[in-house]
């Protein structure tokens, strides 16, 4: 398929902003601003991961970094962030934790909540008070629901600001359940979208059971972003949280793309006999479940599986509106990033406008910027 | 001149353009250096006694390949009833962008050949090194 577009290489895009930029941080960086009192329960030196990285049972990966096979960037500052930016030809980026996606799998829920404003705290005073062209989430531990919708109250006009982000692996419940719903409701207040990120080791953890018997980070890797999206957007939708919260919208992130058309018609296909599953579904504007997860989910590029394969990969796109719904992310520096060029590359058949949306259009009217 | 014989010239010409690319002795055993040329970074491997040169861009995403650890990879082999083994010692160098592996003396990618990393022929006179571009 030829490319449509007369956009050909990335400076002559309108604007690139990369929805999915992680910072590699440390215990050591976020732990001088926890709360004195936890501080205390944690008394920590060290520039390792800490116990913030200790999710029990530790999941032993061994992978590529592991083996040495891939040298990962560590980005721990704003100078940092800006030097990857610029090698990528990003304009502005959404930055994401490293760390902080295991909060919902650490065993002490108070310090989990501690740590999540300890993250806001970091990533406000020493990355969006730095550079305009950072921006960020609020971090929320999903088990202090109450305490994180305080806190998105009070962070969500500071400067950078530009959604509230729950790690998605491992919640339990899933993200559907009403205990959840302060967040829903502080979000939607604020007018913030949620970002929904998985990590492969909280997957580990708590979902499901069968994959503890994976002996290889090829296999877990392979299914935990997508397959923790999927139990967490079921969940989403069949508890009708679109609406209850009608202004409410998901970015989920990195979970690779042939996954959400399946999604859509899945769902469909299913509630057409299981309606009295999910009876909120009625009483919104829409009548399927596809047609919700359109109009309140958006998602992220990165990883791009199928760039060799472009049938697959302008077929996936189009069957869930990619023009409209998809935003670039990099994922940078993480050992599976995708560089900014390989969108230009892969996604043929796609004209400028298109294009244009794919790497900062939507992004600006998903996150106000 | 008789076109034909010009280009027969130029061919020659474009073959046997050589660049000194450095000594014996500035190698340890198992050694790689990157070098600058004509803008075009060029990775020179030593590996047991022989040279290399593949192009420092990863057939992948453009990642500079010839920078990676160099090692062996893991195996199994039918023969040892499937058990893990671990093969080819310093034959291999991995991408540090994502980790692709690569054949330092033929370029190709260990997962597919659809994918390898351009050689430059590797021309040893002395102690002298020259790749062919």
């Amino acid at each position: 398929m030829s490319q449509t577009g007369t956009v050909k290489t990335l400076s002559q895009v309108e604007t690139i902003i990369d929805t999915d930029f992680h910072l590699t941080e440390r215990q050591s960086d976020v732990a001088p601003y926890l709360e004195e009192l936890y501080g205390k329960l944690l008394n920590v030196t060290g520039d390792d991961y800490g116990y913030h990285g200790d999710v029990f049972p530790s999941p032993g990966f061994v992978s590529p970094v592991t083996s040495g096979k891939v040298s990962s960037d560590t980005v721990r500052s704003a100078d940092t962030v800006i030097e990857g930016m610029d090698e990528l030809d990003i304009d502005r980026a959404i930055i994401t934790p490293t760390l902080g996606l295991s909060l919902p799998v650490m065993h002490h829920d108070e310090l989990a909540g501690a740590f999540a404003t300890a993250y806001n705290s970091y990533i406000q005073d020493q990355f969006l008070d730095e550079e305009d062209r950072l921006y960020s989430a609020i971090i929320v531990a999903p088990q202090q629901p109450a305490e994180a919708a305080a806190e998105i109250d009070d962070r969500a006009d500071d400067r950078g600001i530009v959604a509230a982000l729950i790690p998605g692996s491992g919640v339990h419940p899933p993200l559907g359940a009403e205990r959840y719903h302060p967040i829903y409701e502080a979000c939607e207040d604020a007018g913030l979208p949620i970002l929904l990120h998985n990590a492969a080791s909280s997957w580990m953890q708590n979902y499901p059971f069968q994959a503890r018997g994976f002996k290889r980070y090829l296999s877990v890797h392979s299914l935990s972003h997508p397959m923790d999206h999927m139990v967490n957007l079921t969940s989403l939708i069949v508890n009708g949280i679109p609406v209850q919260f009608p202004d409410l919208e998901f970015v989920l992130q990195e979970g690779g793309l042939g996954w959400i058309p399946f999604m859509m018609r899945r769902l469909d296909h299913e509630y057409r006999s299981k309606r009295e599953d999910a009876p909120l579904l009625a009483e919104g504007p829409y009548e399927m479940p596809s047609e919700y997860i359109l109009e309140h989910c958006y998602f992220t590029s990165q990883p791009l599986e199928g760039a060799y394969d472009p049938e697959y990969l302008s077929n996936v796109l189009d069957m869930f509106e990619a023009e409209n719904n998809l935003m670039f992310s990099s994922d940078y520096p993480h050992l599976d990033f995708d560089h900014t060029r390989e969108i230009l590359t892969y996604f043929k058949g796609f004209g400028d406008s298109e294009i244009n949306n794919i790497f900062g259009g939507t992004a600006k009217e998903v996150f106000g910027i | 001149m008789d076109p034909t014989e010009d280009n027969k010239a130029k061919d020659e010409n474009v073959a046997n353009e050589r660049l000194h690319v450095g000594s014996r002795n500035e190698f340890e055993d198992v050694d790689r250096k990157v070098i600058d040329v004509n803008d075009r970074e060029i990775g020179v491997f030593k590996i047991d006694g022989e040279f290399y040169a593949l192009a420092n861009y990863c057939p992948h995403q453009g990642g500079p390949v010839c920078e990676g650890e160099i090692t062996g990879t893991i195996a199994a082999k039918k023969d040892d009833e499937w058990s893990l083994s671990y093969e080819r010692e310093n034959e291999i160098v991995a991408c540090p962008w994502h980790g692709w592996e690569f054949d330092i003396t033929s370029g190709e990618n260990l997962t597919t050949d659809d994918f390898a990393v351009p050689r430059y022929d590797v021309v040893v006179e002395g102690s002298d090194i020259y790749i062919e571009i």
